[in-house]
């Protein structure tokens, strides 16, 4: 228990009649990196926003940092750092100006506060931009930055709404060593993104669907969940039509378009060899490739939840 | 240009305000309220001045003249001090408006025949209530002195004509006959409240599409500039003359202005107005992305002006030489010539084809200049 | 408490600086209001456009239309052939007065009649027309006593000399020479005022909350009432800092004399601004956007300013009206603005005023405290 930086216990918040967390209860370990994953409106930034003291829940229990939530909010927000999906640092102040800002607003000790600003100009790329206006900064380096006012205080615990949303490849990549980085340094950082190749970078992941729990584990015993049934790639141009024959034929459990390729969940992997192919060539299609595979996060995902992050 | 895009455009406009409640309430609600609001408080008529007397004479006769004040419709009779110091902290305090003080030799100086004096102490710190403050009062003691002498005429057996004034006043009041301030400050209220209206929606519309990117959308379709900008204020046109109708009809229907001229007239110069007061809010939240100097720019530019240098409240032809010159650029100071002139005068479209002219002549330019601008800014 | 209210008041002004239109706003709207209200606003009249038709072409009826031009007050622009020419005159609007004189004016006075003047007036703007009045039977009674004197001096009985009259003598206070502007201007400290700070701190909260920053700032330690004075502590900075400015340009260029005590001054405003920001604060928490701010301080500037006595005497309102008043915090402040510059009266006088202002003020700041503190959530 004491080595849990998160205990969430059956918690539940409604808005009027509509319930956007239900009864949802986990864990997070100290030093862990937990991804968040659910399509939109699934309930990921409401439960991190009551996780930070930012929205009061309607019921259940929700202890960061040793500290309980609802009681002591102030105490809680001082031992965590979060960084918003919407860039919320000051556009019309320079980079310096907002790192000073919450240095002062997180009580970061004067003699400290010169050193832990280089740092966190360094590592956000911006030495040598720290007085440029941050809204005339690209979304990566913001994010950074962000990142950076978060931390300034060194929490032991980091929340991360969809930090990365609308950022570029190569900079949320850059971000990622970051959080990495962090993380060996003790850090326990709660991530909710939309990009499945980042949930790959996760120690652990919670999958949220319409305010419920409905999956969580490493990202490799995700994987394994039994699909019901096995998973082959198709390959059959063109999709479209090749998609429409597989629907049509029994014993195809589901299939959908996977990149350049079809994936056909089927009950009997050794019978669907023989019976998609033929399926196929009596629609006029000839099936140029199929094989069994290992399914992806996002397999597990689009099984689990029915639609894709 | 097309009729059916600007339509198109005007209906996603008004579906707009119509799902947008606040729009809603400043578009019926805030027009009722402004005139209500100032029809009964925009009023610069003396009554009730509180007013303290100190009488050191005690008479029968100070007495009776003090009881004329009491009973004056515009003085209050508030109370009767013993020391001079009570009189001066009062008006200190802004307790008395006025405060008079009977000389001690009061009666017996006016049995022994003569001049006496009366003195009356004004707080002038608000000038214009002091000024009809001071008239009322004269006229107070006009009417008692004159009474005075008829008693003593009589007394003394001479003609009562002797006491008659050499001349009197006969006095025709044109217009505004019951001399009341909300008739000619209830119309002006019309153009402000307009001009209100109109800056605050117009500003509205743009700003949104700013705000939610659908300008970008907007532009990328075959839709011109004037076309985008004629079909967003088209609604607020039309709402902005159902305001007027609204004003004018809480102004006539009941405050009871009286209204001499011709509905044509007025509508004509509402709807010059209006282009006018839309034209320029439209080019101000244009030009300017930022709200918060959106608005202050407006306020200079629109408000104010019509507040201050448009006869509203305030008389033109009292102003110092060079601020009278400025009112001829202000919009809203023919539109009041107009209004007044409807409501007060009932003046018809040929005595006013000089504001009416000048008005058309400012929606042309503002029409111009905004499309201009708007056209601009989507470049 | 302090270390995290200057970082957040810090950042306040370095947002002020770099605000474009914080100068036209602060400073330029100011200043051209402050000469609007101290050259436009007038209730004074003098000079009244004025037309003469003179029947009597005697010397007694030139000499009572001299003294209309010799008032200084009236300015006679025009002197009609007929009757029908005077009231076009009127009609047209180019003269605002029309005087006519009967024939057989002078006649009559020397018979011992009255003779009656004719005054036309057009009173659209019945506030003028009544000043004009009042000048104009001023005029007309100093030339009656005038004429009347020699007339008795010459022919009347002894007796009649005897006869009393009751004059009044008035005495203006404070502003003797009846100047609108020593009115306006220290009422434009006021009003200016209250529009500036409550937009100011209105809308300073409500574009935290629109643009995300707000999020930000709650999930540091700090606590929202540390936010609330970081917040409103640089709009009463502000506030003074217009006060200041008003008032030196209202006694230096304006010349309207200050006979009061800076220091009751310093009250007075400290009190009013707290009324202001906690208005303000109010707002920001009914609004999400600030197209909504700009109309929601609209809704409440407009009838806190006609309300206020600031150009529309409060005595004269209906008593619905007069009572509202008493809730408007402004009303009170001009009180102690236009006394301490006009008056020169301190605390003994103002007590009730400044008392006033601090209950509003505390009220207002309080509920909208607890309001921001649960619109948090």
């Amino acid at each position: 228990m004491t080595d849990a930086a998160v205990v969430v216990e059956e918690l539940v918040k409604r808005f009027g009649t509509f319930t956007a967390v239900d009864r949802v209860s986990f864990e997070v370990r100290r030093g862990e990196v937990l991804g968040f994953l659910g399509p939109n409106g699934a309930g990921k930034s409401t439960i991190i926003r009551i996780l930070c003291g930012l929205l009061r829940p309607t019921s259940g229990r929700v202890q960061v940092a040793g500290l309980d939530v609802t009681r002591e909010p102030e105490a809680v927000r001082a031992r965590i750092g979060y960084v918003s999906q919407r860039f919320s640092l000051y556009d019309d102040l320079t980079a310096l100006e907002n790192l000073r800002l919450f240095a002062g607003l997180y009580g970061v000790p004067r003699g400290a506060r010169a050193d832990r600003i280089r740092w966190a100009v360094e590592t956000a790329g911006l030495a040598g931009r720290e007085t440029a206006l941050v809204g005339t900064l690209a979304g990566g380096w913001k994010q950074r930055l962000a990142l950076g006012c978060a931390v300034l205080h060194r929490p032991p615990i980091l929340f991360l709404d969809e930090p990365t949303s609308g950022v570029d490849p190569l900079s949320r990549r850059q971000f990622w060593e970051l959080i990495h980085h962090l993380a060996a340094g003790g850090v326990t950082v709660f991530v909710s993104t939309h990009y499945l190749d980042e949930a790959e970078y996760c120690n652990r992941l919670a999958l949220i669907d319409r305010g419920r729990l409905v999956a969580l584990g490493t990202p490799a015993e995700l994987r394994s969940t039994a699909l019901g049934g096995t998973l082959l790639r198709v390959e059959c141009a063109p999709l479209g039509a090749a998609l429409a024959v597989l629907e049509r034929t029994p014993d195809v459990l589901e299939a959908a378009v996977f990149g350049d390729a079809l994936h056909v969940r089927v009950p009997d992997a050794a019978a669907a060899l023989y019976t998609l192919p033929r399926a196929l060539a009596a629609g006029g299609l000839r099936c140029t490739g199929i094989e069994p595979i290992a399914p992806t996060l996002e397999d597990v995902f689009v099984y689990l939840v029915g639609t894709a992050p | 240009m097309t009729w059916r895009r600007t339509t198109a455009i005007a209906r996603k406009e008004l579906l707009h305000v119509r799902r947008d409640p606040r729009s809603l309430l400043i578009a019926l609600l805030l027009p009722i309220m402004q005139m209500l609001l100032l029809g009964y408080g925009a009023t610069l008529d003396a009554k009730h001045l509180a007013v303290y007397a100190f009488d050191r004479d005690g008479s029968q006769t100070s007495q009776a003249l003090l009881e004329r004040f009491r009973a004056s419709a515009y003085f209050d009779l508030v109370r009767t001090v013993d020391r001079y110091a009570d009189l001066a902290a009062a008006v200190d305090a802004g307790r008395a408006r006025l405060a008079l003080v009977v000389p001690p030799d009061f009666s017996r100086r006016l049995r022994a025949g003569g001049t006496t004096t009366v003195q009356a102490i004004i707080d002038a710190t608000d000038d214009n209530t002091a000024n009809l403050a001071t008239a009322y009062a004269e006229a107070v003691v006009d009417r008692f002195s004159e009474d005075l002498q008829l008693d003593w005429l009589r007394r003394e057996g001479l003609p009562d004509r002797a006491a008659a004034p050499p001349i009197s006043v006969e006095v025709r009041t044109w217009y505004n006959e019951d001399l009341e301030s909300r008739n000619f400050i209830v119309p002006g209220v019309v153009a402000l409240v307009m001009a209100l209206v109109g800056a605050l929606l117009s500003s509205l519309t743009i700003a949104r599409e700013w705000e939610r990117g659908t300008m970008e959308q907007l532009v990328s379709t075959p839709v011109t500039a004037r076309e985008i900008m004629l079909g967003k204020l088209l609604p607020y046109f039309a709402i902005g003359l159902v305001d007027a109708a609204l004003c004018v009809g809480v102004g006539i229907g009941w405050f009871g202005v009286p209204f001499r001229g011709t509905v044509g007239t007025l509508v004509v110069a509402t709807a010059l107005y209006l282009v006018v007061v839309l034209g320029i809010g439209f080019a101000i939240s244009v030009a300017i992305p930022n709200q918060l100097g959106a608005s202050s720019i407006a306020i200079l530019v629109t408000l104010l002006p019509t507040n201050m240098l448009s006869g509203f409240a305030f008389p033109i032809d009292q102003m110092p030489a060079p601020i009278r010159a400025v009112s001829y650029v202000v919009w809203a100071r023919y539109y009041l010539t107009i209004l007044k002139a409807v409501f007060l005068k009932g003046s018809g479209l040929g005595t006013l084809a000089g504001p009416l002219g000048a008005m058309a002549l400012y929606a042309a330019i503002v029409g111009t200049v905004a499309t201009r601008a708007f056209r601009k800014t989507l470049d | 408490m302090v270390g995290r209210i200057v970082p957040l008041v810090v950042k306040e002004l370095l947002q002020l600086r770099r605000d474009r239109y914080a100068l036209v706003r602060l400073v330029v709207l100011v200043l051209v209001q402050l000469f609007m209200f101290g050259y436009a606003a007038t209730f004074e009249v003098h000079r009244v456009a004025t037309a003469v038709l003179d029947r009597d072409q005697s010397q007694e009826s030139r000499e009572l239309l001299s003294r209309f031009t010799a008032s200084g007050r009236f300015e006679v622009t025009a002197v009609a052939g007929d009757v029908r020419e005077l009231t076009r005159l009127v009609d047209t609007g180019q003269a605002t007065v029309a005087v006519q004189i009967h024939p057989g004016f002078a006649a009559r006075l020397r018979k011992g009649d009255t003779a009656p003047v004719q005054v036309i007036v057009d009173s659209t703007n019945s506030n003028t027309a009544l000043v004009a009045l009042g000048y104009v039977s001023r005029i007309v009674d100093a030339f009656a006593e005038d004429y009347a004197t020699d007339r008795v001096a010459r022919s009347a009985p002894a007796r009649l000399r005897r006869i009393p009259r009751v004059v009044l003598a008035p005495r203006p206070w404070y502003n003797p020479s009846l100047e609108s502007r020593w009115y306006f201007v220290p009422g434009v400290i006021g009003s200016l005022m209250l529009v500036i700070t409550v937009n100011l701190t209105a809308f300073a909260v409500v574009r935290e909350r629109e643009i995300g920053t707000l999020e930000q700032i709650m999930v540091t330690p700090i606590r929202p009432v540390e936010f609330v004075l970081g917040k409103t502590l640089p709009s009463f900075l502000i506030g003074l800092g217009e006060m200041v400015l008003i008032t030196l340009v209202g006694t230096l260029w304006f010349r309207v004399p200050f006979r009061g005590d800076p220091v009751v001054l310093l009250l007075g405003s400290s009190l009013f601004l707290t009324s202001t920001l906690g208005m303000g604060l109010l707002i920001s928490t009914l609004c999400r956007t600030q197209q909504q701010a700009f109309a929601s301080s609209f809704f409440v500037l407009m009838p806190a300013f006609v309300l206020s006595g600031f150009s529309f005497p409060i005595a004269s309102m209906p008593p619905v009206l007069q009572w509202i008043t008493y809730a408007i915090p402004l009303r009170y402040f001009l009180v102690v603005l236009r006394s301490t510059f006009l008056k020169g009266v301190g605390l003994r006088v103002l007590w009730p005023e400044m008392l006033a202002m601090a209950a509003i003020g505390v009220t207002m700041v309080a509920v909208s405290a607890l309001r921001f503190r649960k619109s948090l959530e």
